[in-house]
């Protein structure tokens, strides 16, 4: 089965796609009291903007590593163009 | 219950672009060989040459099946989604003229989406402001925000089609595989959400036919190449029924492969640049005919060199290898559709 590494990449894809969106809506949308004051609604607004910019970055940085590590680990085991 | 004309446009929505596709497709290769449209197949060993670009006659089979289901069922979202899908087509087909810059591309075809938005100015119903996500349900919905990402979707997902189209069969198996996933989810919604309407289902119905025509003429070894006006069509339409359909977690997961070749090429190149201008390719034939994968320090990792680390593959082999990725996203994609409208 030569594909199952790229495969389990493309499972974790699907997988952080499902588990950030759950994140998404059960912690970051709900976060903090009703804001009343706009100062508190600006805080609150960065703070989830800047949430959603962790989960954007966790997924490019997890895949980003796992295809590294593949790349890494089969470029040292391939055969060099003889040219 | 549908009528007969709702029936009628169900069944000309999916064999009519098929059949007419199928019927002009020599004709109109004949004429691209005789215009000396030709582009050269890289990868065959000596090079041959194959007519391109099949994008208009491909454009013009989803414009015929949107135009059936626009009139059977008195709608406006087909004609949206043509919309959308002819402004990508355009941009696409000067850039298989003229060739356009790598930043270029994408900036217009924001326009496809403009194009694809602007007609809820017309049917205020194309699309619902909320996202619906597995077991969790849906979102309150935000007409703002939803359509400023529905805008930004469209080159998102048009150059993410584009980019998989460099081999034999490979954007035609692929658009085939991944609209049959969008029409499964829409399917579902349709089946378990009262009152959402089945001219959604229909809409979907062009994009199969036609890339299972097209698969005809462009699986190994090709007779024709749909060219950027084919592949980014292909993406803009996939968008567009995504967000008509309300299909989007689903449709995202179908096209990972996609998703994952574009963020790999990008973030190996560290920015937008055009393919014919890449510094290093990402993969050579040997002189055993086969493909394998460049193993330079600042190849692109595009999805074909990481399947290619694997092993050297004939061409058939590797597309046979990104079909089954694309297969397995799409059967993930189903599983997403039937957890957010069967549970």
């Amino acid at each position: 089965m030569k594909l199952f590494p790229l495969l389990m990449i493309e499972f974790v894809a699907f997988l952080l796609i499902i588990l950030e969106t759950y994140v998404f809506f059960t912690l970051v949308v709900p976060l903090g009291p009703i804001p009343h004051t706009l100062t508190d609604y600006t805080t609150l607004a960065l703070l989830k903007m800047f949430l959603i910019l962790v989960l954007g970055a966790l997924w490019f940085i997890v895949l980003d590593g796992l295809t590294r590590l593949y790349v890494r680990s089969r470029v040292r085991s391939a055969p060099r163009p003889s040219s | 219950m549908i009528t007969w004309l709702e029936g009628a446009a169900f069944i000309l929505a999916l064999a009519a672009p098929f059949f007419l596709l199928l019927g002009l497709f020599p004709s109109y290769l004949r004429a691209l060989t005789r215009l000396g449209r030709v582009a050269e197949d890289a990868h065959k060993s000596p090079p041959t040459k194959v007519p391109m670009p099949a994008g208009p006659l491909l454009f013009a089979g989803l414009v015929v099946g949107e135009f059936a289901v626009a009139l059977g069922f008195r709608t406006l979202v087909p004609v949206a989604v043509a919309a959308g899908a002819g402004v990508a087509f355009a941009i696409g087909l000067v850039d298989d003229l003229y060739v356009l810059g790598g930043k270029t591309k994408p900036l217009l075809l924001l326009l496809a989406g403009l194009a694809f938005v602007s007609m809820a100015v017309l049917q205020p119903t194309l699309y619902r402001a909320d996202i619906y996500f597995p077991i969790l349900g849906d979102t309150a919905p935000h007409f703002i925000i939803y359509t400023i990402l529905a805008v930004a979707a469209f080159p998102v997902v048009a150059n993410a089609f584009n980019m998989m189209d460099a081999f034999n069969g490979e954007i035609s198996w692929f658009t085939l595989l991944t609209s049959l996933a969008l029409l499964a989810g829409v399917t579902l919604r349709a089946l378990f959400q009262s009152g959402f309407s089945v001219s959604r289902v229909a809409s979907t119905l062009p994009l199969v036919g036609v890339a299972g025509a097209f698969l005809a003429y462009n699986r190994f070894p090709s007779k024709a190449f749909d060219g950027d006006s084919g592949s980014l069509m292909f993406g803009a339409a996939f968008a567009g029924l995504a967000v008509t359909g309300g299909v989007e977690i689903a449709a995202i997961i179908a096209i990972v492969p996609a998703i994952l070749n574009s963020f790999y090429t990008l973030s190996s190149v560290r920015g937008f640049v055009e393919r014919r201008k890449m510094a290093s390719r990402p993969t050579y034939i040997g002189e055993d005919g086969l493909l394998h994968a460049s193993v330079e320090k600042d190849a692109p990792n595009t999805l074909v060199r990481l399947v290619l680390l694997t092993s050297s593959m004939t061409e058939l082999e590797l597309v046979a290898s990104i079909v089954a990725l694309t297969a397995v996203a799409c059967v993930f994609s189903v599983a997403t559709s039937v957890l957010t409208w069967v549970f």
